[in-house]
């Protein structure tokens, strides 16, 4: 796998267990965000922990797994049906997601990848599955019925404010709606639920968005179109093996003040000295 | 600014709380957030509901010196608030940063709401609200017609395919019948009928006759089985013969029963549609296109061309002639016109069917019963255009039909309704004697609203209601919706009222709307199910106004 070569495995806790019977051991990879495993064995699969433990949501492998007293179980993410997935088995350095946050999930489709979304943020987590097609909407009703922390929002994510009754303020965005203005869909839902600081991750797909152009082409015209919109990306890679001219941008948001607000805050709190600090120019250094 | 916004105290020195309002119950929510999203389309007229109202009219300021300015952060409800109310709207840039700080710190400004509260909440109503949209789709009944013509499809290829495998399998035995009679259907029901045909006899050629309904084949029949060249058979193979060929009897009947089901299906979704090309085309159309709201959507050339789209885009490559008609072909129409006039003719077609569909799919908002005066009046102009061609005789102006076609449609309509109120008073009787029987507690709490618009029993204004709880509600409110559909909420609305109050009467009941019973939806009654004290109580506050 190719996280493992090269790559500073902080392994900060190892659960090494051994399953007698197919001998697969797993344990937490810390660069990697915890939440996510890897399961080693005959074959060696990413998993993440299944929050309702003896059901599979797409009909994936589970694996069951002794540690002393209690059996944990484990579900297999397939990297070529999940972005997410490949983007980690890629190396992603970031994806944010992690135990307690909340993930606003844009393009939930059937639910696959937001179930596992779902296992990695656990009970205390939440994530907000913004779906449009009705179909796709009710097997994700149906997954979201099984566990709790999964909001299902069947609205067009166009239109945050038809749902802003829904959602409170999120930790990460997560886009994987291949639409051709699928930046300004996720600019207008961080401008209304992401907080300061909070991360996005966004997966390209070039084909949809300009089908004539090529694919670096197109990576890096999404990005200039993030920089605009307070979005600052920090990472891209590509999903070679398990996708073709995919790439997945991560980033951070974070607010720079508009002219506009400014004068407009000034006048209602007579705060202009605010302005020639320096709160400014920390918020760009970073 | 976002600073002060991510820091909790310096944003509450900023902001501070001046009212909350909790929702009075997950219903209320949802209409709320129905209100929010459907805007002027919902069950609801304006984009701001009557909670919103309240709330802003207790707890703004609106007389005194100090005009508050208040900050709404979406732009449709800001417009809509500032007709009603006088005050000053501001929307956009500032507000969209309070806003972000609100929703970051609003556990905390609010108490009694934690962030697990709010988020259990959120849950409820993400749920309903996604569940709402799903069902409404559900309700739509062109899925039922995609289903079924898909089935129709299947059920004709699986009945050829065991068919023939009946005339293989029986073959053995009697090969002549296989040469005698081609027909499918009647081949398998002479298979169950002969079995051996070593027992056929003189008595039996009135009963082949029956079957074959030709004197002359039914002796042919009868000759063949006694210098038959077919092998023998025992009894066991005899009897799984048999039952094949019963199973395949009964196949072909159910597709019969399957097409009257679409024709009815169709009469009710799409009448105009189903008047102009039929039902079977006009459902192919429909499943082509996905939906009856993407069919109405095409443009009418895209309608021209559903179903030939290998042959247009080989042509569209390479610069050849496009085909001229699609799905279209297999109406009557284009069978009947000269060949030089097949595409004059396909193309107006086309236009007709497009005219159709966007009656069937869009006009049921504004007439409150489906007919299909308008199809007929469309079809009466294409058979005139086919005369045109062949005879020459000039048809009449298009305007000149659709007056007449809008003047008829409203009659129609109003006839309908009349109808349908009609059985609708004699529903409330029953209920109101069913009530007394009854004897149940008042429980008449929140049903004012209602109340007030149960009076005007012709409600003209029906929109597509976004919740199944308020389709319920604007029936109960004498609103109209298409008369099949009502009477399946009615039917489930009954056999509710029967579980609550078994009687004579409820005996009484079931009888009558046995007849009109549809098939319920499996969904439709899960909702109905909770709804029942809602129902019940609007019902006993008719009850009421009845006797009042």
């Amino acid at each position: 796998m190719k996280e493992e070569t090269g790559k500073e495995v902080k392994e900060s806790s190892t659960y090494p267990v051994a399953d007698s019977t197919n001998k697969t051991e797993s344990f937490i990879i810390s660069s990697n965000p915890s939440g996510v495993f890897i399961s080693r064995g005959k074959e060696d699969a990413l998993v993440t922990k299944n929050m309702v433990v003896g059901e599979s949501v797409y009909g994936e492998k589970r694996i069951s797994v002794e540690e002393g007293e209690t059996k944990i179980e484990y579900r297999a993410w397939n990297p070529f049906r999940s972005k997410l997935a490949a983007a980690i088995l890629g190396g992603v350095d970031q994806i944010h997601i992690k135990p307690g946050a909340k993930v606003m999930y844009l393009g939930a489709a059937s639910g696959t990848t937001v179930s596992h979304v779902s296992d990695i943020v656990g009970p205390e987590g939440l994530v907000y599955a913004v779906e449009f097609s009705h179909r796709s909407g009710r097997d994700l009703l149906n997954v979201a019925k099984k566990r709790t922390n999964i909001i299902p929002i069947i609205e067009d994510a166009r239109h945050p404010h038809k749902y802003r009754m829904l959602v409170g303020m999120v930790d990460v965005i997560f886009a994987d709606v291949a639409q051709p203005d699928q930046t300004r869909i996720v600019a207008l839902n961080a401008h209304n639920f992401l907080k300061n600081g909070g991360h996005f991750v966004i997966s390209i797909k070039a084909n949809c968005i300009d089908s004539t152009a090529a694919p670096e082409a197109v990576f890096a015209s999404e990005v200039k179109k993030m920089s605009s919109e307070n979005m600052k990306p920090q990472e891209q890679l590509t999903l070679e093996p398990y996708e073709r001219d995919h790439a997945v941008v991560v980033g951070v948001y974070s607010l720079l003040p508009d002219i506009m607000v400014r004068s407009t805050w000034a006048q209602l709190f007579r705060m202009e000295s605010v302005w020639q600090r320096s709160p400014l120019k920390r918020v760009l250094k970073e | 600014v976002e600073e002060s916004v991510l820091n909790i105290g310096k944003f509450n020195s900023m902001v501070s709380l001046a009212a909350f309002f909790p929702f009075k119950s997950a219903q209320a929510a949802l209409e709320n957030m129905n209100a929010i999203s459907e805007g002027k389309r919902g069950f609801l007229l304006s984009v701001v509901h009557a909670d919103l109202k309240l709330f802003l009219e207790t707890n703004l300021p609106l007389s005194g010196k100090k005009k508050p300015v208040l900050g709404v952060s979406d732009a449709k409800i800001g417009a809509a608030l500032q007709e009603e109310f006088t005050i000053s709207i501001q929307t956009g840039g500032v507000v969209a940063e309070i806003g972000r700080g609100l929703r970051l710190h609003f556990h905390s400004l609010v108490k009694g709401l934690t962030g697990q509260a709010a988020s259990k909440a959120q849950l409820g109503l993400g749920h309903s609200y996604s569940r709402a949209k799903v069902k409404f789709n559900v309700n739509r009944v062109d899925n039922m017609i995609i289903q079924s013509i898909a089935l129709l499809d299947q059920l004709d290829k699986d009945i050829n395919t065991f068919s023939m495998r009946v005339r293989e399998w029986y073959g053995y035995h009697f090969p002549e019948l296989i040469k005698i009679v081609s027909d499918n259907s009647m081949y398998c029901r002479l298979a169950q009928l002969i079995g051996n045909r070593k027992e056929l006899s003189e008595e039996s050629l009135e009963s082949l006759e029956e079957v074959v309904m030709d004197h002359a084949k039914a002796q042919a029949i009868l000759d063949a089985s006694r210098s038959s060249m077919g092998m023998d058979i025992s009894p066991i193979d005899l009897i799984n013969i048999e039952r094949f060929s019963d199973r395949v009897v009964s196949l072909a009947a159910y597709r019969l029963e399957l097409q009257e089901y679409l024709r009815s299906k169709m009469s009710q979704v799409a009448p105009n549609l189903a008047a102009l090309i039929g039902e079977v085309v006009g459902a192919r159309l429909i499943s082509h296109a996905g939906s009856l709201t993407n069919l109405a959507k095409y443009p009418a050339s895209t309608v021209q061309i559903l179903g030939a789209e290998k042959a247009l885009f080989r042509a569209l490559k390479t610069r050849g002639n496009t085909p001229k008609y699609g799905l279209i072909f297999h109406s009557t129409f284009i069978g009947r016109a000269a060949a030089k006039n097949k595409g004059r003719i396909s193309r107006y077609l086309a236009n007709k069917c497009t005219i159709a569909s966007r009656i069937d799919c869009f006009s049921v908002v504004f007439t409150e019963v489906p007919t299909s005066v308008f199809g007929d009046k469309l079809r009466g102009q294409v058979e005139e255009r086919l005369s045109f061609y062949e005879t020459g005789e000039v048809p009449r102006k298009n305007v000149d039909v659709m007056k007449e076609a809008v003047k008829e449609a409203t009659g129609v309509a109003a006839e309908i309704k009349r109808k349908l109120e009609k059985k609708e008073k004699k529903r409330k009787k029953r209920e109101k004697k069913l009530q007394e029987l009854e004897e149940n507690g008042d429980a008449n709490g929140d049903d004012e609203v209602e109340n007030g618009e149960a009076d005007t029993p012709v409600v003209k204004k029906k929109k597509k209601q976004a919740a199944e709880e308020m389709e319920v509600q604007a029936e109960e409110n004498g609103a109209e919706e298409t008369p099949g559909k009502k009477k399946k909420k009615r039917k489930a609305e009954e056999v509710q009222e029967e579980e609550a109050a078994v009687t004579d009467n409820g005996a009484e009941d079931t009888p009558a709307k046995k007849k009109k019973k549809k098939k319920t939806e499996a969904a439709e009654a899960e909702e109905e199910a909770p709804e029942t004290p809602v129902t019940e109580k609007k019902k006993k506050k008719k009850k009421k106004e009845a006797e009042n």
